[in-house]
Parts: structure tokens; sequence; C-alpha cells
């Protein structure tokens, strides 16, 4: 098979905007990951109703995805804490599997609400720009890719200045570095660990929120971004912020180019065969394995 | 097994053994039976890995595809469908071993996502490999089947044999020592327990037993499709039935399944996955409250109302 530059061009932007999506929706699990150490599998749950909440406001306030999101964020930053406080704290410090199978448990319960909700048929949201698209150069790129890929990006970068100049971004940084010392160094680490769980709530929400402007959903529809989202952080390493965006690109990379010399069913096989083999065999991520490679 | 579980289990194996007689072959009772029986082996068999290893595995329904797979594409080739059962076993077992040695470098919950991922993958390489699964078209399977009477007992066995092996290995000095890895691995390790060995033991077994029903469940419906046998749901209910019941324990499994396939024919009505919001609040509330399940809180309810009785008696007896 050959392909010309141009079409490589076309492919490589591609990976580059899902990427940034990529990016926003498996930071929320990095960051929960890095605070508290749970493997948070409501994330599936909470992009999902997301999705459906951008839905149900569109569909009665003519609201725009965009401007839903940012509704969504801070509604599902509140659902999060308060999350954290009645249930998750309690085994927040508990067997790691007890965590993990509680937070599933919550995956089924969202999703069969959503059922018991909104049904299960395909639902989308169709806007003024749904089937728009730029030319730039030979490259003609959707809007919708570029808006959900100028949000992310925005996000990211809110992100990443909360996470630097904020005392809270700084102790939840901190808190992921090192529980206790943080606790000795008088962070108040249940505080933190609210405000994480939130946020990562909340992100995840958002995530789900950008995604109805791509792609048509239903309840079932969370798990398939969970297992990406998922790849992306073991990828990255787990934790990190930079780990995300590096473990964001390598998947999409990978499956956009994967997809040109596979047939296209196959294409969501790269993230889980991903998943399986970073988990097992690069402990620490990509940057990890690089950063051995240095110290040697 | 003490032997009042014992005699319990074989009271119990009669009443099943009789109960197509009881309501003279009555076609609802006689599926509502298979069904049961299929889930109720799946949650044993699950839990010799998730239970008495305290393993958790999200990918067992690749397990249970191939088993359906091997049975429905050897079938179509002219094979006594009683016959492919040992192979879809075989294969099950070679895969069961291809995922558990490199993933068994992994433990607890990232054991759990590693086995996510395969789970989720076999679906997709299903759907994608025609030749032997029919794609997304599935595999329409001969009509030549035995009665469903056969199926209910072929079932019973299924589950007997799943519950005597349980109980064997528990008894074992396999069952010890994935007991002495679930409580410290690396107190095991250090004591001389072959951990990986042990985990790839269990893990195959389990597999085994749930390709068994895989295949058996392919002749009873004589359709097979990937959605449906590498689907989630069954992996998800593989992890839910004995978690609910009590996870580790050899009654769980049984108590977990039978539930579970109960819940799900009533509230099929309501919308198809119903019983499983049911699942993953019971499955929340037992994670907060009483990790063994609903057995353990069968058990705290059972020595509640004995001690009340005891309370009463100990000062009476202590006044003269």
């Amino acid at each position: 098979m050959h392909y010309s530059l141009a079409d490589l061009t076309g492919v490589l932007v591609g990976a580059i905007l899902t990427a940034g999506l990529y990016a926003v929706m498996s930071y929320g699990l990095a960051l929960i990951y890095g605070v508290m150490k749970l493997v948070n599998l409501s994330h599936a749950g909470t992009m999902m109703f997301g999705a459906f909440i951008t839905l149900t406001l569109n569909r009665a306030f003519h609201l725009d995805p965009i401007l839903g999101s940012l509704v969504v964020l801070p509604l599902f930053f509140g659902f999060g804490v308060a999350l954290y406080a009645f249930v998750v704290r309690r085994i927040a410090r508990s067997d790691p599997i007890v965590s993990l199978l509680l937070l599933f448990g919550l995956w089924l319960v969202l999703q069969n609400i959503a059922y018991l909700i909104w049904g299960t048929q395909d639902q989308s949201i169709v806007t003024a720009y749904t089937y728009s698209t730029i030319k730039i150069g030979f490259l003609s790129i959707s809007v919708t890719r570029l808006v959900v890929f100028g949000g992310g990006l925005v996000a990211l970068a809110a992100l990443a200045w909360f996470m630097s100049r904020t005392y809270t971004g700084r102790a939840i940084r901190a808190v992921s570095l090192n529980y206790q010392a943080s606790r000795l160094a008088g962070i108040d680490v249940e505080r933190i660990s609210a405000i994480a769980f939130g946020l990562g709530t909340g992100l995840a929400a958002f995530g789900g929120s950008l995604l109805t402007l791509l792609f048509s959903f239903t309840p079932d529809f969370g798990g398939l971004f969970q297992a990406k989202a998922f790849c992306v952080i073991v990828l990255g390493g787990l934790s990190s912020f930079v780990g995300v965006a590096f473990g964001s690109l390598i998947l999409s990379l990978a499956e956009s180019f994967g997809v040109l010399y596979m047939r296209a069913s196959l294409q969501n096989l790269i993230a889980f065969a991903l998943l399986f083999i970073a988990l097992v065999f690069m402990p620490g991520g990509l940057m990890g394995l690089l950063q051995s490679r240095r110290s040697r | 097994m003490s032997r009042r579980e014992a005699i319990a289990a074989l009271a119990l194996l009669v009443a099943l053994v009789l109960v197509p007689f009881v309501f003279s072959g009555s076609i609802y009772v006689l599926d509502l039976g298979v069904l049961t029986f299929l889930f109720v082996s799946q949650a044993q068999a699950w839990n010799i890995l998730g239970g008495f290893a305290g393993q958790v595995s999200f990918g067992y329904a690749a397990f249970f595809g191939i088993g359906a797979y091997a049975t429905g594409a050897l079938w179509l080739r002219g094979w006594e469908p009683l016959l492919t059962l040992p192979v879809g076993a075989l294969a099950a077992a070679i895969f069961s071993l291809l995922i558990g040695l490199p993933a068994f470098r992994l433990t607890g919950p990232y054991f759990a996502i590693g086995t996510l991922g395969v789970g989720l993958a076999m679906r997709v390489v299903a759907l994608n490999t025609e030749a032997i699964t029919g794609g997304a078209s599935g595999l329409t399977l001969p009509t030549t089947i035995p009665p469903k009477l056969w199926f209910y007992y072929a079932m019973l066995v299924l589950v007997v044999a799943c519950f005597v092996i349980s109980a064997a290995v528990r008894r074992s000095r396999l069952g010890m020592a994935l007991t002495a890895l679930r409580l410290d691995q690396a107190a095991a390790e250090s004591s001389g327990v072959h951990v990986a060995l042990y985990k790839n033991v269990a893990h195959t077994l389990g597999a085994v037993l749930v390709a068994v029903g895989g295949g058996i469940y392919a002749v009873y419906f004589q359709y097979i499709h990937p959605d449906q046998v590498f689907g989630f749901e069954i992996s998800i209910g593989m992890v839910l039935m004995p978690i609910i019941g009590g996870v580790g324990t050899l009654w769980g499994p049984l108590l977990g399944g039978t539930l579970y396939y109960a819940l799900q024919d009533t509230l099929l009505t309501v919308f198809p996955f119903a019983h499983l919001l049911v699942y993953g609040l019971l499955l929340m509330i037992i994670m907060l409250i009483e990790p063994r399940g609903l057995v353990g809180m069968l058990q705290l309810l059972g020595r509640g109302r004995k001690r009340r009785p005891a309370q009463q008696t100990q000062p009476a007896a202590a006044t003269p």
C-alpha cells in the first residue's frame, strides 16, 4: 500500500487533533490515580453522564455542547466532591481492589440509571457547524474536531496553570508525590483528595461533553473511551501531566497510522493491545522506559 | 467442607435432580434451570482465581467465547458436539496460559485493568475473524439437538463438577497456596510458594470450566455471536456473581449466580440491563459494609440470632 505525502500529513494532523481529545478525557483518571492511587473504574460512567447531561441541555435550552461542557464541568466537580465525602473516603485507604470494585459498581449504577432515563437508542447532537470543514492548504479539517481540540487545549492549559500557580494545585502535586510527607508538612490531605476527586470527575464529564460533538452515544459508550484513557495513562506513566500528553499522542498516532495498514474495524484493538503490553512490559510507562535508558 | 455442608450439598443435588419430574418436564422450569446452572458454574469457576487467590479478572468472557466458538466451528465441520467440549477446554487452557504468563507479572488493580484490555480485545478479534466466528453475522448452528432435559442435566453435571473441584482445591496444597498469596503475596513468595505457578493453575482451571459451559451454551442456543459470547456483560457477570454472593467461599458463587439470573429474568421487562443496576448497587454496598458478600451477611445475621438467647441464658446460669 502506498500513500502520498499529503495523505500522511492529513493523518498526522488528524492524529494530533485526536490526541488533544484523549488527553482531556485521560487527565482526570491520572489525577485521581496520582493523588489517591485509586483506579477509577467509574470514569466511563462519568464521561457518559457528562455527555447525556450535555444532550439534555441541548434539547431543552438549545445550549451548544461547548457551552454545555462549561456547565457540566462544575456540576460534576460538585458530584465528585460529594462522592468522595460520602463514599470514596471510606475505602480510599483499604485494599486497592476494594476501591476498584466499588467504583466499578458505581459505573454499573451510572450506566443503568442512564439506560433508565435515556433508553438504549443511539443519541447524537447536531450543531450548525457539525458538517462544515475548514481548508488549510491541501488539508480539510472538520470544524468539530478543531473545536474539540481547542476546548481540550484550553482546559489543559488552565489545569497546568492551576497545578503550578495555586496553593491547591501545588498541594495536589505534593500529595501525589508523597502522601505521608505532605501530611507532615501540614497539607489537609482529606481536602486535597476531595478536590482532586472532584476535578478528576469534572474533567471526565467535560471530556464526555466534548465527545458529543464527534460521536453518537448510548449509555454504554464510556467503556471504550475508558479503556483508551487507561491506555494513555499507562503509556504516560500513570500520574504525570506531561506523561498524559505524551501517552495521548502515542496512542493516537498508533491508531491513526496503524489503521492505514489494517482493517478499520480492528482500530480499537490497538488501544486494548497497547494497554496490556504497556502494563505488563513497561511499568513506569514510556517515560519510565526512557529515563531508565538514560540513567543506565 | 464440613459434614453439615456436605449433607446440605447432597440434599440440594437430589432436589435439583428431581425438579424436572416434580414439574413434569415444564419447558420454562428446564430453561430456568439450564441458565441458572450456567451462571452458577461461571461464578464458581471465576471464584477459583478471583476468590481463593484474590486476583480479580475482567477478562473471563474470552474463555466463554473460546469454548462456544470451538464447539460451534467444529460442529459445523461435522464433529459430534460433545466431542468438541474437550477441544474448547484445551483451547481455553492454552489461551489462559498465553495471557496468564505475562499478566501475572501484575498484581491487584493492575492485573484487573490488564485483563479488561484482553477481554475487550478478544471481542474485536472475534468480530474480525469471519472464517471461524462468522464475524458480525455470527454462526448459525445445526438444529439437531437433544431435548431440553438433556441440557438440564448436562449443566447440572457441570455445576457439580465446579463445586467438587472448588471444594477439592480449597482442601489441597493449591488452595493453601492461593490463600497464602491472597493474604500476603510477598510473605507467601518468601516462604517458598511459587506464586506465578499457582496463579496460572487457578486461572487455567477456571478458564477450562468456563469454556465447557460456553460449549454447552453454543449447542443449547444454536446461534452464537461475538458480541454475545465475548461480550463485556459476560465478564461483568462473572465478577459480580461470586462477589455479591460471597467471594472466596464455596456457597457464595452458588447464591450469587442463582440470584443473578433470577433477577435478570425478573427485571428483563423493565429494561435489558436492570439487573446490573441492582447488582452495581449491591456491589457498592458490599464493598462498603461486608466484603464477604451475602454469605457473610447471612452469617452475621445467624450469629446475631444465636447470640441473643445465649446472652439471656448466661446470667440465668450464673445466679444459683
